[in-house]
């Protein structure tokens, strides 16, 4: 494997421009322009020493609905690995531009909450790319580390329309994916403002013109600027606030995007071993995303029930 | 710490008429109508330079300027500038919430008397600056030098000028009031006729309370009004048919008549131990018997945002060892007719009183000739902190009136909040002879 240990976040600018290379016809011959493997590379980036800001961690707490707490919201691990992400997209070995590829779903596994103070490793790896009814995935695995002790991870599913299966089958239709129907009726609505995708651009530093405003997601094939998936999860995460456990596994499908500006309504049902949720469209019921939280069984969880900010 | 309480009387109450929205009272504050309702009550009651235990009022829609209005307030009386006043606030709960408080430190001897109080407007609402515009105006104070305010303040933007208004909204969720109740409306399957029915009877009955000067002795004119705005003593049944939904889309049977409209207005209510009020040859018209406060889950669990008073009264009423019958009165706080029709009907479910309340049996009905007899908050309007001390005054009242008995008080809130309480005049008129729990406070 190839190991790169990084000494500061990637700049995300010009990694934009790189992922963005591919879809300039022909580009893909230079040899920094990814899209040229039809593997992904074996490479994993760690970047060591991240300190979460404080100040940055409310701001995203904010946008995202989530309390502005002494412990990271359980997404914002994510936030802090994005760069890795794109760096690793940006290698002129990758077969994809990472402009263009669809979040198709993300599982969380929150090993205990981290407090903002703790410093964190961070290591990004792509996984081996599958055939998909409607094209080829790949998965990106992010794990957060202190002090050598693995408190977070997180795979995100990342799909490249086109050139697999016969394309019949949805890859968003599947059900829930587990087997599950997904919560019905509304217990929440959420009014999103048309400025959505730029407010968590803000916090998040994933500036994709996909979420920033029609006339720049329009060339990619949206009529409208779409809200990001992981604002979406977070979102939903924040609503279930005060119902999470202390060690868990949140596993999230998004379906369809959610055009901005727009009303969604949120339903959840808690059962015995976990919480289903979904996302839909307020008016249609069309689904936006669904997914499920499952405590983890370990010897913690079992032996506090409250959260750990309640003693 | 003493060990005894002692009885807490219901010695008067003053309101003003409660105004529609943006209408006679639309220049108003509402320090300025809890100014008047308190005036009121002390000219009633004599309480001229009087120094009182503690007022404790509040304010649902509050201003940030209005920092401690209850104690601005008693500063605008005349009341002793020496009596001491905090704020509650809990929602369309904070009037008979304030009571409670009042009440308790008396039946604990720690204070002799006090005003509970409320006050609410929806025409002089806050307006906040726009949140992103605020934030910046805090970023720039948090600079230092000159230079990094500047810099701060060059964030502003022409869309910085859309001020926030106050939504009728339930954070968590979204949805309005009304679309709560529209869903409750629906899980109980209440009918549109049977909703304009309650309504129709309210503005009847706060009429007839008119008419036969019962309001004489409660309600002190202010800005020109007499009466409370809302009433329409010609309502009926029919003429409410013709109006068209507001909540629950078109096949919706809520309308602006079934639910309260917005409205402005201030209520006092005076408490005070039976010696007190006796040294001063004031009337002891009812005793505050039991509080109580209850919460629902209309988040994750779904349960209706206004159905917690059902819950409360249960647990009160076990408390005190009484049952749903034992009452001369009911006062159901009329937030939307729907919403009180699914509390007597959730009271005669057996499903709901056993898997919700853990009862073997339901509570059972009421005799709706003993509920809202003097009208409800339909016709009265209902400014959201003044109705616990209007409904307290007045059924304190119609207790007295009626040569005494028993009341229960049902009030619903936002935040899936209830608080409901017991009110109780000795007398001939009393057809429910049981006693509270040893003969409480």
């Amino acid at each position: 494997m190839d190991q790169r240990t990084l000494t500061r976040p990637p700049s995300i600018l010009p990694l934009y421009a790189r992922a963005a290379a591919p879809l300039v016809p022909g580009a893909s011959l230079l040899p920094f322009v990814p899209g040229r493997g039809a593997e992904v590379p074996d490479v994993e980036l760690t970047l060591p020493d991240v300190e979460p800001q404080a100040s940055a961690v409310a701001d995203y707490a904010r946008v995202c609905g989530f309390a502005v707490r002494a412990t990271l919201p359980p997404t914002y691990p994510h936030v802090l690995a994005f760069p890795l992400h794109m760096a690793v997209m940006a290698d002129g070995r990758f077969p994809f531009g990472a402009v263009g590829l669809v979040h198709v779903e993300n599982s969380i596994t929150v090993h205990r909450p981290v407090e903002i103070g703790e410093r964190l490793t961070l290591r990004v790896r792509p996984t081996k790319v599958e055939q998909h009814p409607k094209g080829r995935t790949f998965g990106l695995v992010s794990e957060a580390h202190v002090a050598g002790e693995l408190v977070w991870e997180s795979l995100s599913t990342m799909l490249r329309r086109g050139g697999g299966g016969d394309g019949k089958a949805e890859g968003g239709e599947r059900g829930t994916g587990n087997g599950r129907e997904a919560p019905a009726g509304t217990a929440a609505q959420w009014k999103l403002g048309g400025d959505l995708g730029r407010r968590y651009a803000a916090v998040s530093g994933d500036r994709n013109p996909i979420h920033m405003h029609a006339l720049t997601a329009k060339p990619l094939g949206f009529p409208r600027a779409i809200a990001h998936g992981m604002w979406t999860k977070a979102r939903a995460l924040a609503a279930l606030d005060g119902r999470l456990p202390d060690s868990y596994r949140v596993e999230v499908r998004f379906r369809r995007p959610i055009l901005l500006p727009g009303t969604v309504a949120f339903a959840s049902a808690a059962g015995d071993d976990g919480i289903d949720f979904a996302v839909r469209d307020a008016r249609k019921g069309t689904p936006h995303l669904d997914g499920r939280v499952e405590p983890l069984q370990t010897k913690q969880s079992k032996q506090t029930s409250g959260r750990k900010r309640a003693k | 710490m003493n060990p005894k309480t002692r009885p807490v009387a219901v010695v008067g109450g003053n309101r003003i008429p409660f105004a529609r929205s943006n209408s006679a009272y639309s220049k108003a504050s509402n320090q300025d109508m809890l100014t008047a309702a308190l005036d009121g009550l002390v000219d009633r009651c004599s309480l001229d330079g009087e120094r009182l235990g503690e007022v404790v009022g509040g304010a649902v829609l509050k201003h940030s300027r209005d920092r401690d209005l209850t104690r601005e307030s008693v500063l605008g009386t005349r009341l002793a500038p020496e009596t001491p006043a905090y704020d509650v606030q809990q929602a369309c709960g904070t009037g008979l919430e304030a009571a409670i408080l009042v009440a308790n430190k008396i039946a604990l001897g720690q204070i002799d008397a006090g005003i509970a109080c409320g006050t609410d407007t929806t025409s002089d609402a806050p307006i906040g600056l726009n949140e992103d515009l605020r934030e910046l105006l805090l970023d720039a104070n948090r600079e230092r030098s000159t230079g990094g305010k500047l810099k701060q303040l060059a964030r502003l933007r022409p869309g910085h000028v859309v001020p926030a208004i106050p939504r009728n909204e339930e954070p968590r969720t979204g949805m309005s009031m009304g679309e709560h109740c529209a869903l409750m409306a629906a899980e109980w399957g209440i009918g549109r006729d049977e909703q304009d029915e309650l309504a129709a009877l309210s503005h009847h009955n706060l009429a007839a309370a008119y008419e036969r000067g019962f309001n004489a002795d409660l309600v002190t004119p202010y800005l020109g009004l007499e009466r409370d705005q809302n009433l329409r003593p010609d309502s009926t049944v029919e003429k409410l048919a013709k109006l068209g939904p507001v909540f629950g889309g078109p096949d919706g049977t809520m309308t602006a008549a079934n639910s309260t409209p917005l409205s402005d207005g201030a209520s006092a209510v005076l408490l005070a131990s039976e010696e007190w009020a006796a040294e001063r040859g004031l009337p002891v018209l009812a005793t505050f018997a039991e509080g109580q406060t209850a919460a629902v889950d209309h988040v994750h669990k779904r349960e209706g945002l206004l159905m917690a008073p059902a819950y409360a009264v249960a647990r009160m009423l076990d408390r005190a060892g009484l049952t749903l019958q034992d009452f001369d009165l009911y006062e159901i706080h009329e937030a939307f007719a729907a919403q009180v029709l699914c509390t007597l009907r959730a009271w005669e479910d057996p499903v709901f009183c056993r898997e919700r309340l853990g009862r073997d049996e339901p509570l059972g009905s009421i005799d709706r000739d003993k509920l809202n007899v003097n009208g409800g908050s339909l016709a009265a309007g209902h400014p959201f902190a003044a109705t616990g001390g209007r409904i307290v005054a007045g059924l304190a009242k119609a207790l007295q009136e009626r040569g005494g008995g028993r009341g229960l008080i049902s009030v619903c809130a936002a935040g899936g909040q209830g608080v409901v309480a017991i009110l109780e005049a000795p007398g001939d008129g009393a057809t429910a002879k049981k006693t509270t729990k040893g003969g409480k406070r």
